[in-house]
């Protein structure tokens, strides 16, 4: 295990503002950069077979890495290298359609998160299954609650192993009962997942399950360790803020 | 833990093939991605008639009742108009319908899918195709109305007939091109759709949807004004078919339109790859 499968060199991602006439032709005047700066030359290596966990707080850019490697944004300076098939999964149910059934809306999830026909073909039983949905499962989704929405989210972005799978955030949806099955449920995918990043406020579980950590704050990554450094370091930021 | 099986190719994020094969690409990009194409398609076609209990029958419905308006409307202002005029309004809006609302829907469409752009990567050709290829799906549903049509009239069924549908194709065709261009402009200013649907409504006048080639050909000049229009041929080429007779829209026209349209896609397809990536920072 000793090959990146991630690399992040000096990646640096703006966001332009959005201007009114007037405003544009100032700045053009005075040649004054308005745009907001979401990551400041992020340097990140992950190797093939590691968990590794981003913390910091709401707003620092955890969640704009993730994007980053996933495509969504790519880079303003410096280089993303990824090599293999990326799943990342925030927001679940993204393009669900309530007037769709639940199988359709699996189907077209599933499709989103980038499955072809033959495989979503073949795990659409335990998307089923998994889901707990019963006999709702040919109703359309609109008579879902939020917390059946969200099984059926989690089923499908669950059913299929990438190569790399990032997390932001999806732990705990639904009921008791379904958080605890879900957790198992994103536990197992992680093992069996060679690589994965994660972004998460749940310190303990990621104390448990992350190879190495790393802090981020105000769009930088502020320092790369082993868990309990990590969080330690998280907490010091609040203290005076020294790493920068 | 899993041993690592590099066997897949590194990939650079967010690097592109140059965009100046945009035109090609997209293309390959559309078939490797049917499953997700088909999917987005239904889903957009049943949204748009969910819980009404006409549903799909409103496709077609909804040209035929503004083709009666248009009817008296016309009736009241030029007086007693050919018998087949309202069949030829019908047409007319029916295929000019498939350009406008494909149009104002691709430009739309990277805008009304944030969410889903926000979380997952596919190539974002993706969205406006799947704009375009529903709206071109209801139309051809609308196209039903034909038959009835063509019992009431009396008009004759022959090979002609295949020039509408290939018509609706032509017209969501000439949409796209402008429509991909304008898309990545509307992600940082909406005045963009509010623009294309003033040009979607004044251009329901200038094209021939409530007047005909034939009528605009005895006026003089202005025959060979409207032959600037491309949606002259869609439109004109739909009523001939169904009128059953050869078209008598001189040929180089037809070719000057289709050239306009793969034109159109190539600058359109270009220029959107080349600002999708920018103008999506902004939704």
């Amino acid at each position: 295990m000793t090959e990146s499968v991630i690399i992040l060199q000096n990646v640096t991602l703006r966001f332009p503002k959005l201007k009114g006439i007037l405003s544009i032709i100032k700045d053009k005047i005075t040649k004054k950069d308005t745009s907001f700066t979401a990551l400041k030359g992020v340097d990140l290596e992950i190797k093939s077979g590691e968990v590794f966990g981003l913390i910091g707080k709401n707003g620092s850019g955890k969640s704009t890495i993730l994007r980053v490697i996933s495509g969504i944004y790519p880079p303003d300076e410096g280089q993303c290298k990824v090599a293999g098939k990326i799943s990342l999964l925030a927001g679940l149910g993204t393009g669900f359609s309530g007037h769709q059934t639940g199988v359709e809306n699996a189907l077209l999830y599933g499709s989103i998160l980038g499955h072809n026909e033959s495989e979503m073909q073949e795990k659409l039983p335990e998307i089923i299954d998994f889901s707990e949905l019963g006999s709702f499962i040919d109703e359309p989704i609109r008579t879902y609650s939020a917390g059946m929405k969200a099984r059926l989210g989690l089923a499908v972005a669950t059913a299929i192993k990438p190569d790399i799978l990032l997390i932001d955030e999806v732990l705990g949806v639904g009921d008791p009962q379904f958080r605890d099955k879900s957790k198992a449920r994103i536990l197992s995918l992680v093992k069996d997942t060679s690589t994965v990043v994660m972004v998460s406020h749940s310190f303990a579980l990621m104390k448990d399950i992350c190879d190495r950590i790393g802090v981020v704050n105000k769009g930088k990554l502020v320092m790369i360790g082993n868990p309990e450094e990590a969080i330690t370091a998280y907490y010091e930021l609040d203290n005076g803020g020294t790493l920068d | 833990m899993v041993e690592p099986t590099l066997k897949v190719k590194v990939a650079n994020v967010g690097s592109k093939p140059s965009s100046l094969k945009a035109p090609f690409y997209t293309i390959k990009d559309m078939f490797s991605n049917k499953f997700l194409i088909k999917n987005l398609v239904s889903r957009e076609i049943r949204g748009k008639y969910r819980n009404a209990m006409l549903s799909y029958t409103w496709t077609f419905l909804e040209p035929a009742l503004l083709a009666v308006v248009y009817y008296f409307l016309f009736y009241m202002l030029a007086g007693n108009p050919d018998e087949l005029y309202s069949v030829w309004v019908l047409v007319g809006i029916i295929v000019w319908g498939c350009f406008g609302k494909s149009l104002s829907s691709t430009v739309t469409s990277l805008t009304r899918n944030r969410n889903t752009i926000h979380l997952v990567y596919f190539p974002r050709i993706i969205f406006p195709i799947t704009s375009v290829i529903g709206n071109i799906v209801i139309t051809m549903m609308s196209c039903l109305v034909i038959i009835p049509i063509m019992i009431i009239f009396d008009l004759p069924l022959t090979i002609y007939i295949l020039l509408v549908p290939l018509s609706v194709l032509l017209a969501g065709f000439l949409a796209i091109g402008l429509g991909i261009l304008l898309a990545p402009l509307n992600c940082i200013y909406r005045d963009v759709e509010h623009l294309i649907r003033f040009i979607v409504r004044a251009g329901f006048f200038v094209s021939p949807v409530m007047w005909t080639y034939e009528m605009a050909l005895e006026r003089g000049n202005f025959g060979e004004i409207a032959t600037y229009n491309p949606m002259l041929t869609p439109i004109t080429l739909a009523r001939h078919g169904l009128e059953g007779r050869e078209t008598t829209l001189p040929s180089e026209i037809i070719i000057l339109t289709i050239l306009f349209g793969i034109v159109m896609w190539i600058i359109g397809s270009i220029l959107f790859e080349r600002n999708e990536r920018k103008a999506v920072k902004y939704l």
